[in-house]
């Protein structure tokens, strides 16, 4: 009896100062408009709470030319999650003994593919993983940049993006930090490809989605706009004055570094599933979540640690494992809360400029936390409050 | 540096050089242009084609024997697809330094003002949601490097008509703030110049 007293007690203190009420779908479908009220095209979020109750939400526009409103199902791109699904596919090849993380990656790739590419010499399938390779990213390479906003509509494959990152100062010797880098994942995906002998988002069908009984998940290169995707756009001059960009995202098309289509409901189950143990193995998501810790964190942000195709964030509402993903024109973030055994994901078809501040920022995520868990009460204390699911 | 202040001595440059196409007999340019958002220096030509066209004139501040150092002033419009139209006045600092095989060296400097438009529809955040609506541009300054070569094709007379070509190499700003501040460009120029009132 004391220790429930104890534990009650514990618990009231922890009680977040708003009430349960507000966290209802009411709450939820409240910031959804609020964040279409300020400037973001449209936005669809899922929530699943102890891998039971499945809330889904959308606001705003999913093509604002037509004035189709947006629907939770909607299909989106999801740009880098993506790579959270190259990791796992990584992580079950390695269940199957056909590669080892720290296997070097010349066992798999030849010479002419990794010409030029600085640490790739040395550089092991687990240093690509969690981004300690300190390989160049091909995407912050000013030549890139211009040559992309050149060409908006071009087709970009692997070999035309990395020579971007081919002879390229790394960021820092092989396993010294950590640094994003989406070559590390292109070159993932080649990898891929090379173990299982068909292209890499064949194998993304055959050992995740098919599995999940996803319908609405696919990769780009084998649909690049497909029916019914949500119209993506651009805030480019920072004024909300946004142009149609959903043909705009053709580097993302045909490497394991981005190019995921897919509904936050589908997103939503797949990282469920696979932080629940419903895809890899214990061992196996011991290792991806296992991360090391970035030695600086630009713009300011939680603090994070980079896991295997995922990251850890420290939040007030306690640990969290995450990935976020931009294409031109799409946003998305996945987010597990292990303690209170939640996954929420959110897609917005809108991004850079003054949108980025609304669905991307540290603010952005404490806003949607705080509306899902409540804010918190005590700086050290860890408290959720459960939301009114249906 | 506030917008209004580039503005201003934008155009302040334009007018102040306005007696120097007033005092003789001015030449007409003509100019086509391949437009490309890359890094100055790094291509000689750029596809895709984004076409833009210049109309303009210039004067000459001195000139001795082959080299001259002039002024032009040119108005141009400029389509990037599926990113931007722009309009722009644009004045330059040339100098030629001439051969006697009628070719000629040139290096201009140069600034202008760029009204920028979007290609497709704009759509515009007001009261809570957005709204296609007319665009009304984006300002926009140009400072521009432009190596050249012209070839006279009346070696003797001061008045010839000109064909030249410069790879102009410009910069936007501001650009996209918070993201991409400057955006740089190269237009790779082909035109022609010549005197309306020889007969």
């Amino acid at each position: 009896m004391q220790k429930f007293i104890f534990n009650l007690v514990t618990l009231l203190a922890c009680l977040p100062v708003t009430s349960p009420a507000q966290t209802s779908t009411e709450a939820l479908q409240h910031l959804l408009d609020e964040l279409t009220g300020s400037g973001v095209p449209g936005i669809t979020m899922s929530i699943n709470y102890a891998d039971t109750n499945l809330w889904l939400g959308a606001s705003g526009y999913a093509n604002l030319q037509s004035r189709t409103r947006m629907n939770p199902n909607n299909i989106t791109r999801m740009g880098s999650t993506v790579k959270t699904i190259t990791a796992t596919t990584i992580l079950l090849l390695q269940e199957e003994g056909k590669l080892q993380l720290d296997d070097k990656i010349t066992s798999y790739l030849s010479k002419d593919q990794l010409k030029g590419i600085r640490n790739a010499e040395l550089a092991t399938i687990r240093q690509l993983l969690n981004h300690s390779s300190g390989i160049f990213n091909y995407i912050q390479d000013s030549h890139f940049q211009a040559a992309s906003l050149n060409n908006l509509t071009k087709e970009w494959h692997a070999e035309d993006l990395l020579k971007y990152a081919r002879n390229k100062q790394p960021y820092f010797k092989l396993g010294a930090d950590v640094r994003y880098s989406n070559t590390n994942y292109i070159l993932l995906g080649w990898i891929i490809e090379k173990v299982c002998g068909k292209p890499f988002w064949s194998v993304f069908q055959e050992k995740i989605f098919t599995p999940l009984d996803f319908t609405q998940t696919r990769f780009a290169a084998t649909d690049k706009v497909p029916a019914g995707i949500v119209h993506g756009y651009i805030d480019l001059y920072s004024n909300l004055n946004v142009i149609d960009a959903t043909n705009y995202s053709g580097w993302d098309y045909f490497t394991a570094d981005g190019g995921l289509i897919s509904n936050v409901a589908e997103l939503n189950l797949f990282l469920t599933s696979l932080c629940t143990g419903k895809i890899i193995s214990e061992a196996s998501f011991q290792e991806m979540v296992n991360g090391i810790p970035a030695k600086a964190i630009d713009p300011p942000f939680f603090p994070i640690e980079y896991g295997l195709g995922i990251f850890k964030m420290d939040t007030p509402w306690g640990e969290a494992w995450f990935h976020s993903g931009d294409a031109i024109g799409y946003y998305a973030c996945m987010v597990y809360f292990p303690k209170s055994r939640t996954t929420i994901v959110w897609s917005a078809n809108g991004n850079y400029g003054k949108i980025d501040p609304f669905i991307s920022s540290k603010e952005a995520m404490e806003k949607i936390f705080t509306t899902i868990f409540g804010k918190v009460v005590a700086s050290n204390a860890t408290c959720f409050a459960i939301p009114l699911l249906p | 540096m506030p917008v209004s202040i580039i503005r201003k001595f934008v155009f302040i440059c334009i007018l102040g050089a306005a007696p120097i196409y007033l005092n003789a007999q001015p030449p007409i340019t003509v100019t086509l242009q391949n437009e490309a958002t890359a890094i100055p220096f790094t291509k000689l030509f750029t596809r895709p084609v984004h076409p833009g066209v210049q109309l303009g004139t210039e004067g000459n501040y001195s000139r001795h024997n082959l080299s001259r150092l002039y002024q032009t002033i040119s108005i141009g419009y400029i389509f990037h697809r599926h990113l931007f139209k722009g309009i722009y006045i644009h004045t330059a600092l040339g100098y030629d330094y001439g051969f006697h095989s009628g070719f000629n060296l040139k290096a201009q400097v140069g600034l202008g003002y760029m009204q920028s438009f979007t290609t497709g529809k704009e759509y515009q955040f007001s009261q809570g949601e957005y709204k296609a609506g007319r665009d009304r541009g984006n300002s926009r300054f140009i400072f521009s490097v432009a190596p050249g070569l012209g070839y006279r094709l009346q070696q003797n007379n001061t008045d010839s008509p000109e064909i030249f070509t410069l790879y102009n190499c410009w910069f936007e700003y501001p650009y996209s703030p918070g993201f991409i501040p400057v955006m740089t460009h190269i237009s790779q120029e082909l035109g022609y110049s010549f005197y309306p009132d020889n007969k």
